[in-house]
């Protein structure tokens, strides 16, 4: 048994869409954005966000009480694409990656 | 109708699967490329997302935790392996 009835699937369709759309302007993100930095802002923040919404569309339209695993996913995924993210770019970071811009500041550069 | 939705969204995100893999094989710096990966592993998870969905079935989304699991250590890994691989 699903929860809800017919609104439910309109919300189904509704998750999916948006998810597609973040998804879609993340990945475009990552091809437009000039260094690694800024890369992964797009990353992990637009494309972890649409791949949660898939996901809580998986977990409304599948059988109800298994379907709660659909929310282990989404706390996964909440929880190491942040993690994820802070490893990449500490590792950009210490492998002199170069910030691009004209004016950029790196303000951890004397630690190095 | 809502099936029509489903289907297309099983098209576009494949073809959002194949941008990432143009992503990854794109030349690229190390971290740009580790980030792709990452970004590929993710868009894969969704789209089990969606045919979790579509099919109804839950099978999908152990799937894509195991997926995402196996992605996160990939991460970490590589990341790690870049980091260590120059001298500080």
């Amino acid at each position: 048994m699903t929860v809800g009835g017919g609104v439910m699937i309109w919300i189904v369709d509704a998750l999916v869409v948006v998810g597609l759309i973040v998804m879609t302007l993340g990945v475009a993100g990552i091809y437009r954005m000039p260094d690694a930095y800024t890369k992964l802002h797009a990353q992990s923040k637009a494309v972890a966000l649409g791949v949660v919404c898939l996901l809580v569309a998986a977990m409304l339209r599948g059988e109800w009480p298994a379907s709660l695993r659909g929310l282990l996913v989404v706390a996964f995924i909440l929880v190491t694409a942040p993690v994820g993210a802070h490893v990449v770019a500490r590792a950009a970071w210490r492998g002199g990656e170069p910030m691009a811009g004209e004016r950029v500041v790196d303000e951890s550069a004397p630690e190095r | 109708m809502h099936g029509l939705v489903l289907d297309l969204a099983v098209l576009w995100i494949a073809g959002l699967l194949g941008a990432t893999v143009a992503l990854v094989a794109r030349r690229s710096s190390p971290a740009e490329r580790i980030l792709s990966l990452d970004t590929l592993v993710l868009v894969l998870v969704g789209l089990l997302g969606v045919f979790a969905a579509e099919t109804r079935e839950t099978y999908y989304l152990d799937t894509a935790l195991v997926l995402g699991l196996v992605a996160f250590a990939a991460t970490l890994a590589a990341a790690r392996y870049y980091d260590e691989s120059h001298p500080s």
